[in-house]
């Protein structure tokens, strides 16, 4: 995987970033993958399944960022280490990763309510701040919370 | 630095403090290239406070959507804001100066109120680089920044860093 990458492959239990991994690409935040990786549980809630899928535009997929940024990152208190929505195109959402170095809340994540998560441990991800908001992913099409106008 | 300092045109400065979740954030990354709206709040136990922090909750669904934010600073600790901000239902973030870093650097200090020596409500909208667009002296609730007031602001300065603002073509 090269720097800045935002490319996640998931087949339904085994989430990979290597080039010719099988299952379903998506993007992610790529501040997510970049950076000083840990050892933490995710939360991943999506489906292998290509069909599974939304408009980011969604009014269901603009509520679970509102959950986000009001209760669902301060409920994760310090066990947080990164959120990233699984981007299928600049369009589409098609789920969404919380990883965190507990799992106790995960029965609680907002972006289940979409797609249903599964819990894998895992060393892909890195610690990155939570977003300030907005809610709305940017022009350029990188996954939500990524992505800037600058 | 004194309140008077803070005027349109001069630069606020980039605030370094922990959010309501406790993590250092700074003011420049939450901006992260967006208009900022900053409020200087006497904290949690102030009706006047409520009230106005609940305007501003009314207020965050544009913000959101628009690409601007919302920050409020207290000298509440960060689990008192976050209960707070839970309350009120706002999704945007609170800073704490409960080490009291700032508040005196920045000349905001209510200092008639000896009891909980809190900020002077103010407001400031900002720039993405913290340059001081308008600034709102809030001791008088009549002098705080409505809805309307902050939503022109919020133009005025997209207008003017949103290169695409007058689409061509």
């Amino acid at each position: 995987m090269s720097a800045g990458s935002s490319r996640l492959v998931w087949d339904g239990i085994r989430l990979a970033t290597e080039l010719g991994a099988q299952g379903r690409r998506f993007r992610a935040d790529p501040r997510c993958l970049t950076g000083e990786r840990v050892r933490a549980f995710a939360h991943v809630c999506a489906l292998a399944d290509e069909e599974a899928r939304l408009p980011f535009d969604q009014p269901e997929v603009q509520q679970v960022r509102r959950d986000a940024l009001a209760w669902w990152i301060p409920l994760l208190g310090e066990s947080l280490v990164c959120l990233t929505t699984l981007a299928v195109d600049s369009v589409d959402y098609g789920g969404a990763i919380t990883v965190a170095t507990d799992h106790a809340y995960f029965d609680s994540d907002p972006f289940a309510r979409i797609f249903p998560g599964t819990v894998i441990e895992t060393d892909l991800f890195a610690f990155v701040l939570p977003p300030p908001g907005p809610i709305e992913e940017r022009k350029a099409g990188v996954a939500w919370p990524g992505g800037t106008f600058q | 630095m004194t309140a008077a300092a803070l005027v349109p045109g001069a630069v606020f400065p980039d605030l370094v403090l922990p959010d309501h979740t406790g993590r250092q954030r700074s003011l420049v990354e939450i901006a992260g290239g967006d208009p900022v709206a900053v409020f200087t709040s006497r904290g949690w136990w102030c009706p006047k406070e409520q009230r106005y922090l609940r305007q501003l909750v009314a207020l965050q669904d544009e913000f959101e959507v628009a690409y601007a934010k919302l920050v409020v600073v207290s000298t509440d600790p960060p689990e008192v804001q976050s209960a707070f901000r839970a309350g009120l239902g706002a999704r945007f973030t609170f800073l704490s100066d409960a080490e009291r870093t700032w508040i005196e650097r920045l000349g905001l200090l209510e200092t008639t109120d000896t009891v909980h020596r809190p900020y002077r409500p103010a407001g400031y909208t900002l720039f993405p680089d913290l340059t001081i667009h308008a600034a709102y002296n809030g001791y008088w609730s009549f002098g705080r920044a409505t809805n309307e007031e902050l939503r022109q602001d919020m133009r005025t300065i997209s207008a003017s860093i949103r290169t695409d603002w007058e689409l061509v073509g």
